[in-house]
Parts: C-alpha cells; structure tokens; sequence
C-alpha cells in the first residue's frame, strides 16, 4: 500500500529497556485496548517496523504520491516560505523605489506589478497557506490521532496551492503581473482599462489556490470534529484545535464569495458579461462586496490561528494553564462570527449610507472586545504563572506589544469620519502591517522555534534568535511605526514616487531603513533555523515540558505518529501523564495491530469524544498529484485563451476525481476486508456515520456561501445597481419559468427516491434490485438537468447585453453543473453497488450522495423563487 | 427548533441568529429606502428606524431566551457529562453575545436617517 517504505526513526519512547511511565491509557472500552500479542507486550522495534510498511512515505518521483499530513504539512509551510522570502524581496524592491524622492529605479507600471503581487503573494501565498500548513503538521498529533480523515484532499491542496502560486508568481518574470493591487477593484482590474492578462493571472491563479484553502478548510474542521483522542470531549480540546475549528469554518464560509467574485470579473474580461459594468446594468461596487465579504475575515483567518499557538505556547512557559479556557472559546468564536459583519468598514469612503455605514463601524468597534478578553487571559496566565523565558517568549512579548497598537489604530479606523480622513494613505497601510505582521508573523516564528525540535529533533541557537528578534522587532517598528505619520502627512499608498519637500522625504528614509534592518532581522533567523539542523543541541523528550500530544511523538515523528492511540482523561494530557509517549510507543494504547495493512485511526463522536467506530485512511496515491496538474492545465489554458485545450483537461480533471471516489469503501484499494479486532467498533464505511458525511456537509455549506454570495449579487442589483435594467421581454417570465419549474419538481421526485434508497440501504433493508434502483433516480436527475437546459435556451438571454441576463446564465449554469455532478456520482453509485463496493454492508456512500441531492433541490426551489417569482413580485416586470 | 441546553448546537446557535439578524438589518433597510424615500438624497421616514428597532428587540429576546435556558440548566447539571455542562456555559455566553452584539449594532437607529 505504501510503497518502499524510508527508513524512519524509532519512536524515541519505544526503545528498549525503557519501560512503562506513570499513567497510560488505563480504562475500559475499545480505546483502551492493547495491542493483540503473544504474552508480554510486543517488540516496539518490530511494529515499528510494521508500521512504517504502512504509513511509510515512498523517495524519489513516487514522493509525490505522499499523502500523509505530516509530509504535507511540512511541505506546506516550505513552499509558504518561500513564497514569503519572494514577497519580502518585493517589499524590499518597493522601500527602495519609496527610499528618497524621485527614485525611478521601477516604472509606474513595474510598481503597480510589484506591490500587487506583493499583497497578494503575503495574503494569498504565505500566510493563510503557512497556518493551514502548521495546522494540517500539527493537529492530528495534537489530537491524538494517526493522520487527517481526508489525507487525500490534503495532498490535492498542497498540489493546487504549488501550481497556484507557481503560475502567479510567473507572471511577474514575464511582465504580466496583476498591476490593480492585491484587491483588484473594477473597474481598473477590468477589462477596459487592464486589457492585458494582468488582472486574468489574479483571477485564476487566486481562485486555484483558494481551491486549496478550502480543501484545508473543510479537512481540518471534519478531522477535529470526527477524529480525536478517545476521552477528548469538547471541553478537553486543546485551544489550538478551537482556533483551527473557527478558522477552517471562516474558511468554508469566508472564502467562497471572493471565488464567485473571481469567477464572474473573469468571465466579465473573458466572455463580456457585464457584471460589474454600469453601463450595462451592473456595478463595480459589487465586486468590492463580494471582495471584502472575504477580505475582513481573511485578517482574522490568518490571525486567530496565530493567536492560536499563543495560546498553546503562553500556557507552557507560564507553567500552568491557560486562565479563562471557557472565556478563550467564547471570545474565539465570537471574533469568527462578529469578523463576518465588519466588511463595509473598507467601504466607507464610498458613499454607503450613513445609517449602514454606524452598523459596520459599531461592529468594528464590538470586534476588539474578545481580542481583548484573550489579551487579558494571556496576561492574567503570566501572572499567576511562574514564567521561563525561553526564544519563543520573546517572539511572544512582541506580538502583544505590536499587535495590541494595530488593534487600537484598528478601532481609530472603525470610526468613520477618521477613516475618510485617512483612506488610502500610508496610514492604513501601516495599520495593516501591524496587526498582520504582529497578528501573524511574530506568533509565527514563536510558533516555529517553539515545534522547531519536531522537525530537526534538535534546539535552536538561542543567542542567533535573539539578534533576529531584535533586528525583526526593531527594523519593523521603524518601518511601520514611522509610517502611521507618513499617512497622516497626508501620503497616499500605491504611488510610486512623490516630489521632495511635502514632508515625506524623512519619514519615507527611515522606514526604508527600518524595513531592510527588519530584512536583516529574517535573514538571521533563517540562518539560525539552517544552522541548528548541523549544530542544534539534540532535543530532550518534550523539551519545553509542555501539555499537548505531538510532544507524546517522536522526534521528528514517525509518519503514522503513534504506534498505538492514546485516550485523554484532561486538557492536559501530557501534563496528567507524563510517561504517555512511552506507554503508546510500546503499544499500550489503542488501535496497535496493524497486520490488517490499512491506516486506521480512531473516529469519535464530536461532542463526548468517545469512540464511534474506525477511520481507514487511503494510502499513497498520485491522483491528487494528478488531478491538481491538470486543474494546472485548465487554468494555463484559460490565460491562453485555449479553450478547447482547457475543456479537455477539465475532462481530465473530472476523470481523475471520479477514479479517486472509486477506490473507496469496500474497493480493494480501501477496505476489502472490515474485520475489526474483537471488541472493536466497525470500519466507517460498513456504518451509516463517518468523516464523509461530515466532509460532504461541510463541502456544501462552502458551496452553498457561493451561490448565496450569487443570489445576493442578483438581490443587490435589483435593489441598488445604478444602471439595472429588465430586457424587454426578457428574463424567466413564461416558458422559461414553467420549465425551471419542471426540473425542480422532477428532481424533488428524484430527490427523494435518492433518500429512501439510502435509508433503506442503511437499514439494511434494500433497495431491492439496487443498482437499478441509483440508476432510475440518476435518470431522474438527468431528466431535471435536460429541463434546466431547456429552461436556459427559453430565456433567449442575451449574456453580453445586460447584467441582468448575465446573472440569470450564472445562475442557471451553476446547477447545471451540480445536477450533472449529482447525476454521474448517483451513476458510479449504481456501478458500485454491481460491483459489490456499496451494499447493505457498506450502505455508507449514498448517504452522502444523497445529500448533494438534498443540496440540489434546496438549489433549484432557490433559484426558482429569486428568478420567477420574485422579480414580478418586486415589479420589475 | 430550539435544540436542548445541552447540545453542543447551542453554541454557535445565538452568534448564527446574530448573523441572521445582520443580514435581514442591512439588506432590509437598503430595501426599504429603495422603496420608502421619496429620493437618493431624502432622509427617509423615520418608521423605518422605528420598525427596525422594533424588530432588533424581538430578535434580540430570541437569544436572550436561549442564554436564559442554557444558563439555568448549567446551574442544574451536576451529574451530567462534562462536555454537556461545558456546551450549556458557552452556549449561554455566546446567546448573551449575539444579543448585546444584536443591541449595540443597533443602536445607531436611534440616531442616524435612515438612507442618508
């Protein structure tokens, strides 16, 4: 399954001679159970061994078949660092052109490139990509599981992410780069005045690396919710996982609108339909809705996993635990939901109503409150603590200091009146720099030093870090402190040069400078990060004595990460018992026979934490290396207007991605064989529950983002679009509606002929003659595609004339789309049930087919009510 | 509709109506000034603020209800699963944020013309 498997290390704790720690993994139950063995515990060497025929990963070309979390984690964050480093080379290329007046080392246009991709490189490549990284690396130790429950999508993010870049960064070196700044705003990104493919290298390269984000997204909030240590209920998980939750579900939800509005400005360049084009029924300030409905929360997606590994970190060298854990939660989820109602605050100088505009800003203002309820847990932590300041912590102090003085520039910018004052200048940029650079990169690199033994097994050098951090810390303060009073002096942001003598001369050289220093500053901590992987001290086990279970791991840690599984009793289970990487490494907890030959991990219910039944996880495989390749290819054909070439690869794509659905279940490539050890739970794809349903649920819900984020666009340019005009004649009044309406009856038929086949599959109780049975409602999905496309050819729109018909086409087309897509999976299901793979012993996929169908329908009834009924409604016809 | 005190659902249920809320405040007084003011550069009736207060003050009783309940049964729970007794605390401090985040952001209806 694995391939030829590397060489790992031992687990550190199962050497011989080692013996038992305190505690374990006593109880009762599955979790609990011990490896099966002959007498006496089994030889750690030899499942070692064992294992690693498994979980091991392959060399050489076949390493990209890899899908294991650690490998993808690490590889995550790699490629975030170098994008980083190419982002901070166009940060230092943008102080030097700002160094002194008059500079022309860079043309307006160059400039306009390199800001731009330097926004967007920081934003879209590093840090959003670096924190998933570390997240996808480190929860599943964390939680005390084997791997992520989709480790599939893992590796096809990771694919997406790298070619997405890839393709973007590219067109900087052949001078094509995005040149509207990092948040594209129309009507500069379109067409008319970005003829070039500039803005297309945005608009695709973005939404294929967004492809990734959300990947990550929908993996990590299943895998927490699904996948923890037996005994982990909701109030022992670590804080960490309560910011990845909120954060992959910011995701899910956050990201989506800008994927829509990336899809319609290009298919506005492209095909000429007229979204965001006044004089042709639409509006460009809908793009920066459907922009900033992403944008805002972004800053908190990329911050609350920072704030994140403060709160694992703080706790540890504060030698006791985090004070308020429930005020944490409570504050966590109340930044993720309240960050969701701040986007107009970048809108503010575009003429919104007064009324509206005191909304966004009293949100804006109500958003510090829990920031501010951790800032007070942190420091109440230190205080009752008993404190050792190791590197991290120094990392640590100088994200509370910056970050605490962007929050406050932050709530000065929530008041309207000071933001018209300062729109658009330097001031804003400065205020942007502190809480990103200090909400993010500075628990970051703690974060960094602090796992650093997790990937080298050795320390850094503390003397070489604390020079970096004070070249870091210093250099960005002169940088960005500096220029707040540049901003006030009145300096606009994205200029690329300015004349001598208007009082920016001095304050622009000095954060030049400081800007370079702070360059300084990443070097050294590059260079001490480099160094210490030939001359770091070896690691101790859990060197900064701290709580959670990647410290249970070796070092650096095998790929299956535990030999067997752990089961928590507290919130701090190395804390409670600190010998547990010994007890599990010699095979003492659960889930440890691997003579099966599948990766398997614990699946636990989301609330108790008790265990549910079985994950089995895929195994190498390079279709997620071959899937993104060809989504490559789509997109590279789409910059070159290669439409045919794009079709065709999207072909592949579909091809690849139904090949990868096949080889799960009971497919001799996944779980022929569900015996289970006596006494425990069954494989998940045998019971009627599993990751899928959730990963399904959570796929839709991001899904269902998009097309609402549509609909508003529809409601938004009936209601307020400057220039909206009804064709005459037009629209989905008369045969057109009657036919929409048709294809959501028939597949509402269809629908539920879906659901009882499931339900009866998982009862065990049928559908008798069941291929037959999957097949006749994938005709009837069909039937309901045929009437969609009839409804489509109906409407006569006229997609290049009107925005209105424009929407109605996208509205329309999109579930095409998903009825196809429900249409061939319902096929494969029927297939599959021929085959044996689906059946009354394992009735488990339909159940998450069957909820696409649900999805669909909710889809059609939708569009029907905001097409057909609702415009007569509003007398627009 | 309104799941146990105990379910986990209670957590994000106050912050999920919270958005509900936000969006119907938002959306609804840009589609009553379409339809209610006389012109892009009119005021507006003062009703609109008077009907969205008045609706900011139901939905806000919605949460406030549930934070009621949760809290009561958190006070009752000794003997329940940990994580249950957990699930009812935040979910009560959550529906006490959604209703004073749902009061706070509305307070300006009591000052500001509505499509101005």
């Amino acid at each position: 399954m694995s391939g030829d498997a590397r060489d790992w290390p031992l687990p550190r704790g199962g050497r011989e001679g080692e013996g038992a720690g305190e505690g374990g993994g006593a109880g009762t139950g599955p979790a609990d159970k011990a490896p099966q063995s002959s007498g006496g515990d089994p030889d750690p060497a030899r499942l070692h061994e064992d294992f690693n025929a498994v979980w091991g990963n392959p060399r050489g070309w076949r390493a990209v078949t890899i899908v294991n979390h650690t490998a993808i984690g690490l590889r995550f964050m790699l490629t975030g660092l170098g994008f980083f480093l190419f982002g901070g080379l166009l940060a230092m290329l943008i102080r030097t052109q700002l160094a002194l007046p008059g500079h022309t080392i860079m043309t307006p246009e160059v400039y306009a490139q390199v800001f731009t991709m330097h926004g967007t490189v920081m934003m879209f490549l590093f840090a959003v990509p670096m924190m998933e990284g570390l997240a996808v690396y480190l929860l599943p130790k964390m939680l005390g599981a084997r791997d992520l429950v989709f480790p599939r999508l893992s590796a096809l993010g990771y694919w997406c992410y790298l070619f997405g870049g890839l393709i973007l960064c590219a067109s900087l070196f052949l001078g094509i780069a995005p040149d509207a700044g990092w948040f594209m705003y129309t009507p500069l990104a379109s067409a008319t005045y970005t003829p070039g493919p500039n803005s297309d290298f945005w608009l695709i390269g973005v939404t294929f690396v967004e492809i990734s984000a959300v990947s990550a997204g929908v993996e990590l909030a299943v895998s927490i919710l699904r996948a923890r240590a037996p005994g982990m209920a909701l109030d022992k998980m670590p804080l960490y996982a309560w910011y990845i939750l909120t954060m992959a579900m910011m995701i899910v939800i956050g990201f989506p609108p800008l994927i829509l509005g990336s899809i319609l400005l290009e298919l506005e360049r492209a095909a000429g339909m007229p979204f965001f084009d006044p004089t042709r029924g639409g509006d460009p300030i809908l793009w920066q809705h459907l922009f900033w409905l992403f944008g805002h929360p972004e800053v908190y997606i990329i911050f609350l996993p920072a704030a994140g590994i403060v709160s694992t970190l703080l706790p540890v060298f504060a030698r006791r635990p985090v004070v308020g854990y429930a005020w944490v939660v409570v504050a966590v989820l109340t930044t993720g939901f309240i960050s969701f109602g701040l986007w107009v605050h970048h809108m503010f100088a575009v003429g919104i109503p007064m009324l509206a505009q005191a909304f966004f800003s009293a949100a804006s203002m109500l958003v510090a409150i829990p920031t501010a309820i951790q800032v007070f847990s942190w420091i109440a932590t230190l205080w009752l603590g008993r404190p050792v300041f190791h590197l991290p912590m120094l990392w640590l102090t100088g994200f509370l200091v910056i970050f605490v003085a962007g929050g406050l520039t932050g709530v000065m910018l929530a008041l309207v009146p000071f933001d018209w004052q300062v729109h658009d200048t330097h001031f804003v940029v400065a205020h942007m720099h502190y809480v990103l650079v200090g909400g993010m990169f500075f628990p970051l690199i703690a974060g960094l030093y602090y796992w650093l033994p997790h990937f080298s097994g050795r320390m850094a050098s503390p003397a070489l870090g604390r020079w970096g951090f004070w070249l870091v810390f210093g250099g960005f303060n002169l940088n960005f402190l500096v220029m707040h009073w540049t901003g006030l002096l009145g300096m606009p942001r994205r200029v690329n040069t300015y004349e001598a003598g208007l009082g920016w001369d001095l304050p622009n050289l000095i954060s030049s400078i400081g800007g370079f220093v702070m360059a300084a500053g990443v070097v050294t901590v590059l260079a001490d990060i480099l160094l210490h992987f030939r001359f770091g001290r070896p690691a101790p086990d859990n060197p900064w004595q701290a709580d959670t279970l990647e410290w249970a791991t070796a070092l650096p840690p095998n790929p299956y990460n535990f030999i067997s599984l752990p089961r928590v009793e507290g919130r701090h289970p190395l804390w409670d018992q600190p010998g547990i990487g010994r007890e599990l490494a010699a095979g003492r907890g659960g889930l440890a026979v691997i003579d099966h030959g599948r990766r398997e991990t614990w699946g636990t219910d989301p609330a108790s934490g008790e265990v549910r039944e079985i994950i089995h996880l895929p195994g190498n495989t390079a279709l997620p290396f071959l899937a993104a390749l060809a989504l490559a290819v789509v997109c590279i054909a789409l910059l070159a207007k290669a439409y045919g070439v794009a079709l065709a690869a999207a072909v592949v794509v579909a091809g690849l991605l139904l090949r990868w659905s096949w080889e799960n279940g009971a497919h001799p490539a996944a779980a022929p064989d569900a015996r289970t050890a006596p006494g425990d739970p069954p494989l998940h794809s045998r019971t009627a529950d599993g990751p899928g349903l959730w990963g399904m649920a959570l796929t839709l819900l991001a899904d269902g983002a998009l097309y609402l984020a549509l609909l508003f666009g529809w409601f938004y340019l009936w209601t307020v679009g400057p220039t909206w005009e009804v064709p005459e004649g037009g629209g989905m009044a008369g045969r057109a509606g009657r036919l929409l309406l048709a294809a959501a009856v028939a597949h509402t038929l269809a629908q539920f002929a879906m659901q009882r086949c499931a339900r009866r599959m998982a009862q065990g109780r049928g559908p008798k003659h069941g291929a037959a049975a999957f097949a006749a409602v994938a005709a009837g999905g069909a039937l309901a595609l045929g009437l969609v496309y009839a409804a489509l050819r109906a409407a006569g729109l006229v997609v290049t004339a009107t925005a209105h018909d424009a929407v109605i086409a996208v509205v329309l087309g999109y579930s095409l789309v998903h009825l196809g897509m429900a249409t061939v999976v319902t096929l494969l299901q029927a297939l599959r049930v021929r085959r044996g793979y689906v059946g009354l012993e394992a009735p488990y996929e339909p159940l998450v087919v069957a909820r696409l169908w649900h999805y669909n329908g909710g889809v059609l009834w939708s569009s029907y009510a905001a097409l057909v009924l609702f415009p007569p409604a509003w007398g627009g016809i | 509709m309104k799941p146990p005190a105990f379910h986990p659902a209670q957590i994000p249920l106050g912050l999920t109506l919270w958005s509900l809320w936000f969006v119907a405040l938002y959306g609804g007084t840009a589609v009553a000034c379409e339809r209610l003011a006389a012109g892009p550069e009119e005021a507006g009736p003062a009703a609109i603020n008077l009907g969205f207060l008045l609706f900011t003050l139901a939905a806000a009783a919605v949460p406030g209800t549930y934070a009621w309940g949760c809290w009561r049964a958190a006070r009752l729970s000794a003997g329940r699963p940990s994580q249950e007794r957990f699930a009812a605390r935040v979910g009560a401090a959550l529906h006490l944020v959604a209703v004073i985040a749902m009061l706070f952001i509305g307070l300006p209806l009591l000052g500001l013309p509505p499509c101005l």
